[in-house]
């Protein structure tokens, strides 16, 4: 099949026609033409080496930048980022307290606020109260879940839709307060 | 229908001889003309016999009105007519195999199963599954996912046979395989999962996490807790942190976020 | 096919005077003395044939259902507690309030633990993974001894976010 196709048909003729004795050496010559097909020796261990070396060139595909926001992972991701900030708030100030007690001690930290024009008070109070309360709700939602309740994807996306709902309602009376 | 008979008859010309029906073109109805309804495929491209050029995104706009109604009629299309070294994987064109598995308009599905959208306006993102290495275009490299799957040994184990017979089973404990064995493992789910993006090689992900609940839940099946053991590490499981992007993407509306959370109580309950 | 075999192993120095694949031969042998095949996590070569399943490490339950246990159980005490921060003083109950603080430091130092677990694991950053979880663990302790010092010397934080609420 081989040789037909390279045009070696007159050259394995000729092999099928030759002396059996020393025909391995006859057909090792004939058919092989001149311009030469380019063969490689290569052991069988060897395929792991050039996979491995296309695999090296491979490139990874895109993930968060071409995948559709959702509420799945937008709430999973809001909740990681509300909790951090407010753990980082947390952390600040209580190693600054740790390392300048008189500095950041309630007196001083009360009436810095309370200096501060209004605006800025409602604007500090919603940036407080909106990641805290997201993060409380969300948090109700995640421990319904490792108990076994909301798992259905309506179930979680209800319960994602009522925390984002509780949260717009408790800002807004945390902010009031 | 006798009017229009007539009519038809009356209208073909003299010279229409008896013969078949398909025979003579003009005996044959005029088909409908169909208006040219153009979209957009943005499709990404990585060839890699030649590595260097990075991955782009190629655009290709093709009569929606001469084509199949879903995303792989879609690319079919494109390679059969215009491109034909877009490279893609796929086979049995009815959702069950699990090949054609990509990420179209952002979301991880089976092309053959994605209804084009027929808005003109818009164009159509379709991306290989994310975060895997590409083989080329729309090819992702799923040898790690196979591993993983192997490694939660997906067959029944049980050193008691039945003195004779096979495994009996109730149908309650039956049931509780439901929405668990139908896993086509196309790793749509897999790859939608963004603690899988982070440490895929050692996280195991949905797809695998939920044949390994198939496994602890199968009544018929006696190494429970060796498989269980198995999990009770920092990694293989526990960087599941409910995220859902898995059920919402599965195309086959298997819900491994719950067999995850499932496996987390058995644990705990341990 | 037989033809061809015979072919590849008896003819290999034949061919030593062609031009493009010795070259790659060559450039395999050199290439698999080097390491740019070596695993390297989360890189696309992988550990082992295709053929071979990925490998667990060793179980420990502390880094499993007991850590994640705790975890749950933390946070469904926080729930009571914090509802009951908003209702009652915290200079009423200063017992309760440095339970309260305890509470929060420990939630905060798992959720930050999980953060650097997930994203800057020790396997694929061998430095900065290990860097963060110290700087984090002796970040926690400042913490602990912080709101311990604040809660006895100073009001607490329960009256503080009262106050700073209210200013």
């Amino acid at each position: 099949m081989m040789s037909a196709r390279i045009g070696l048909g007159s050259a394995t003729r000729r092999v099928a026609f030759a002396p059996v004795i020393g025909r391995n050496q006859t057909v090792l010559r004939t058919l092989i033409p001149k311009r030469g097909v380019q063969i490689q020796s290569l052991p069988p261990s060897a395929s792991e080496e050039i996979l491995n070396a296309q695999r090296l060139k491979r490139p990874s595909s895109p993930h968060f930048t071409i995948y559709q926001p959702q509420l799945t992972w937008l709430g999973s991701i809001a909740n990681r980022v509300t909790g951090g900030a407010l753990s980082a708030l947390l952390y600040g100030f209580s190693l600054a307290y740790l390392v300048a007690p008189d500095t950041f001690d309630s007196a001083h930290i009360v009436e810095f606020v309370a200096g501060l024009p209004d605006y800025v008070k409602y604007t500090g109070k919603v940036i407080l109260a909106a990641p805290f309360t997201f993060h409380f709700w969300n948090g109700l939602r995640h421990l319904s879940w490792d108990m076994g309740k909301f798992l259905s994807l309506k179930g979680a996306y209800r319960a994602g839709y009522a925390a984002l709902g509780a949260t717009a309602i408790s800002t807004v009376a945390l902010v009031l307060m | 229908m006798q009017v229009l008979a007539k009519t038809a008859r009356a209208s073909a010309p003299r010279f229409c001889m008896r013969s078949f029906a398909s025979s003579a073109e003009r005996c044959q109805a005029t088909p409908i003309e169909k208006p040219v309804l153009n979209k957009e495929f943005k499709i990404y491209r990585w060839n890699p016999d030649e590595p260097a050029n990075k991955p782009t995104l190629q655009s290709f706009t093709i009569d929606l009105n001469q084509t199949g109604p879903m995303i792989l009629d879609a690319l079919i299309k494109i390679k059969n007519e215009i491109d034909p070294t877009l490279t893609f994987r796929r086979s049995c064109r009815e959702g069950i195999c699990g090949s054609c598995a990509m990420n179209i308009d952002g979301q991880n599905t089976l092309a053959c199963l994605c209804r084009i959208d027929r808005n003109p306006s818009k164009n159509s993102k379709i991306y290989p599954l994310p975060h895997m290495y590409i083989v080329k275009d729309l090819v992702p490299d799923l040898t790690l996912f196979y591993k993983q799957y192997k490694s939660i040994k997906p067959y029944l184990q049980n050193d008691n046979l039945p003195e004779q017979g096979e495994f009996l089973q109730s149908q309650e404990d039956r049931k509780k395989l439901d929405g668990m064995y139908e896993c086509i493992l196309c790793a749509c789910c897999t790859t939608s999962c963004p603690s899988y993006w982070w440490n895929q090689d050692e996280y195991l992900g949905p797809a695998t996490l939920m044949q390994a609940y198939r496994w602890i839940a199968d009544s018929r099946d006696s190494y429970g807790a060796q498989r269980k053991e198995q999990l009770q590490n920092e990694m293989s499981m526990y960087r599941c942190h409910t995220i859902f992007n898995c059920a919402r993407t599965c195309p086959k509306g298997l819900n491994p976020a719950e067999a995850i959370a499932k496996i987390k109580l058995e644990l705990a309950a341990d | 096919m037989a033809s061809s075999v015979i072919l590849r192993s008896t003819l290999p120095r034949t061919f030593t005077s062609a031009t493009g694949r010795n070259s790659l031969r060559f450039a395999l042998q050199v290439r698999a003395a080097s390491s740019t095949t070596q695993y390297v996590p989360g890189g696309p070569i992988l550990k082992g044939t295709v053929n071979d399943p990925t490998e667990f490490p060793p179980p420990s339950r502390t880094h499993g259902s007991y850590h994640w246990a705790f975890e749950r159980l933390l946070a469904a005490s926080l729930v009571p507690m914090t509802a009951a921060a908003f209702v009652t003083s915290g200079s009423s109950y200063p017992v309760f309030d440095g339970l309260l603080g305890l509470s929060l430091v420990m939630h905060s130092h798992i959720g930050f633990d999980s953060m650097v677990v997930d994203y800057v694991h020790k396997r694929k950053f061998p430095v900065l993974g290990p860097i963060l979880t110290w700087t984090l663990r002796s970040a926690t302790v400042g913490v602990l001894v912080g709101v311990y010092q604040f809660n006895t010397n100073d009001i607490g934080l329960t009256e503080l976010i009262a106050k700073v609420w209210t200013a």
